[in-house]
């Protein structure tokens, strides 16, 4: 058998393949290298920022994050914005996705985009705006502000995520629950809710991590006695370079991967994106 | 909002009392903490500054708004954009290889590995994903060698901007991956494979048959960045040394440093619209290039 010479297509189809592993190696590495170089970091013994990467390695940095008062202090007040303000936009958005998902009625169209569109709003526009109207109503508590501000920007998000699973649920399982005597509010409660509920746990993840991070809002909303861990954090990135925030920023990593590991185990990475029309 | 072109086959002409009443406690939250604040800012967009008074003057003024064009101010205008679509730009062509791999790789192992890290980057806090930028990228960091490479050494003034479009991609380049993920997913491999059966060579069936059928998701994809990007505040903020500033940051100078409410209102407001635009666009283009009988 002869060999052939390559052809000018099987050249390009080579370089493009290579190409595209390339690519695909700087675009992975581009996304990992700075977490992992953090995570080295919080584990430096050298009292300075010395170059990368450390020689010896110890827990000073976690020491000094639980030494100070700062942070814990921030921490409480971000959990508890975190939690009340998930609790507020989870029970009104998916109340409010249900009846989005409930056929086509007058206005519909409008009210879903109200329902959606915060997440179209610049944050820092939502912070300022709230800031103005909440003076204009005579509202200085901050961590009343903090509230109204988390719950605006979290909503898109529960309603979203319960749409989503709500779309799956056959309407004919609540209609049959409806002519077998149920009230409107039963059927709602033990057929709906326990079926969507996927769906609502997912929207209330993403709220509250949402609202664990954000930082543009809260700056406008917040004072200097109630700061949010996200605030502290900023403030002593720019104040001084030392490695406190490397080892907070290490907890967040594992609290992620935490996350990850649940979402795979309950819903599933495939179903969170879904398989699309010609997978699987 | 997308709104999906597809008529639900039940018309319902009324809502039942209890349905009111499972919408009405969001709806009434959104206009009370939404709608009302933002027409509030713009009554105040309108008012004239009175230096050294916290709040706005009596009286209409356009002046918050005409200042705005003057050269000192239009130029973060300017920045914010320029960088927004130089990293929207390069977000699609990083995002692109991940989210092929995701979707048509046949091992599960690596669909699941690229899943995971795009999801987990979503939920990690973007502080601590800046601070390891900064750590990583910045003058003392181990890759701070690549500012000299391309002529702008990490120490220079130049180099904020490059340090805070590498927080953008970091921030966007995930969102737009899991975007085009969606769309590959949706192309029928069959498509591709009927064409290189006919003896297409691959690089002519990715130009021909799969680049035009992910259009539509490539520019939502661009779009969606863009718009991140542009309304984005905490990047720039801590990577951007003070020497780079977005609108978003200038809104919050207005506010914090010189208390003028007036005008970071019409800062909001400009940027308010934008983001509306770029979003209706978005909107438009897709329904423009995949008519509603092309959507699955």
């Amino acid at each position: 058998m002869t060999r052939m010479p390559p052809s000018v297509g099987t050249v390009v189809d080579w370089a493009a393949g290579v190409m595209f592993r390339i690519l695909f190696a700087a675009s992975v590495l581009f996304l990992v290298i700075p977490i992992v170089v953090s995570v080295v970091l919080s584990f430096d013994d050298r009292q300075f920022l010395g170059p990368f990467p450390p020689t010896q390695f110890s827990l000073r940095w976690y020491r000094s994050f639980l030494d100070n008062p700062a942070y814990l202090e921030g921490l409480i007040v971000s959990l508890k914005l975190a939690v009340l303000s998930t609790l507020i936009s989870t029970a009104a958005g998916a109340s409010a996705a249900y009846v989005l998902s409930a056929g086509r009625w007058p206005g519909r169209d409008v009210v879903e985009m109200l329902f959606l569109s915060p997440k179209f709003v610049p944050t820092v526009v939502i912070g300022f705006s709230i800031l103005g109207f909440a003076s204009a109503i005579q509202v200085f508590d901050p961590f009343t502000r903090l509230i109204m501000g988390h719950v605006v920007i979290t909503i898109p998000f529960t309603v979203r995520a319960t749409l989503a699973s709500l779309i799956g649920i056959k309407r004919s399982l609540m209609e049959a629950a409806i002519s077998l005597g149920a009230p409107p509010w039963r059927a709602f409660l033990d057929v709906t809710l326990p079926l969507a509920r996927t769906g609502i746990v997912a929207g209330g993840l993403m709220a509250f991590v949402l609202s664990f991070d954000e930082v543009a809002v809260s700056l406008f909303l917040s004072d200097p006695f109630t700061q949010t861990l996200p605030i502290v954090l900023v403030a002593e990135m720019r104040a001084n370079l030392n490695l406190t925030v490397a080892a907070v920023s290490t907890v967040f990593a594992a609290v992620t991967v935490l996350i990850v590991f649940f979402l795979d185990r309950v819903v599933g990475l495939d179903r969170v994106i879904g398989q699309g029309l010609y997978r699987g | 909002m997308i709104v999906s072109g597809l008529e639900a086959t039940v018309q319902q002409p009324r809502l039942s009392a209890f349905q009111w009443a499972l919408l009405a406690p969001g709806a009434v939250l959104l206009v009370v903490l939404l709608v009302a604040p933002i027409a509030l800012m713009a009554v105040v967009s309108f008012r004239p500054f009175i230096a050294g008074r916290v709040g706005s003057g009596a009286g209409w003024t356009v002046r918050n708004y005409t200042e705005l064009i003057e050269p000192a101010y239009a130029f973060y205008f300017y920045d914010t954009l320029r960088i927004g679509f130089i990293v929207s730009a390069i977000a699609l062509l990083l995002a692109t290889p991940l989210a092929w791999q995701a979707a048509r790789t046949k091992r599960r192992a690596m669909r699941v590995s690229i899943l995971g890290l795009l999801i987990g980057l979503l939920f990690m806090s973007l502080v601590a994903r800046l601070y390891a930028i900064q750590m990583t990228w910045g003058s003392n960091g181990p890759l701070a060698f690549f500012g000299t490479l391309i002529g702008i050494p990490a120490r220079s003034a130049g180099y904020a901007a490059i340090q805070v479009a590498i927080g953008l991609l970091h921030f966007v380049v995930p969102m737009a991956a899991i975007i085009l993920i969606g769309t590959f997913q949706n192309i029928n491999p069959k498509l591709e494979e009927a064409a290189a059966s006919l003896g297409a060579p691959r690089w002519r069936v990715a130009l021909t048959i799969t680049l035009p059928l992910a259009v539509p998701g490539l520019l939502s994809a661009f779009m969606i960045s863009f718009a991140m990007c542009i309304s984005n505040f905490v990047v720039p903020l801590i990577l951007g040394r003070g020497i780079v500033l977005f609108t978003t940051n200038l809104m919050y100078v207005r506010f914090s440093d010189v208390a003028n409410f007036p005008s970071g209102a019409a800062i909001g407001i400009i940027m308010f619209a934008l983001a509306g635009f770029v979003v209706y666009a978005l909107a438009g283009f897709v329904r423009w290039l995949a008519p509603a009988e092309a959507r699955p």
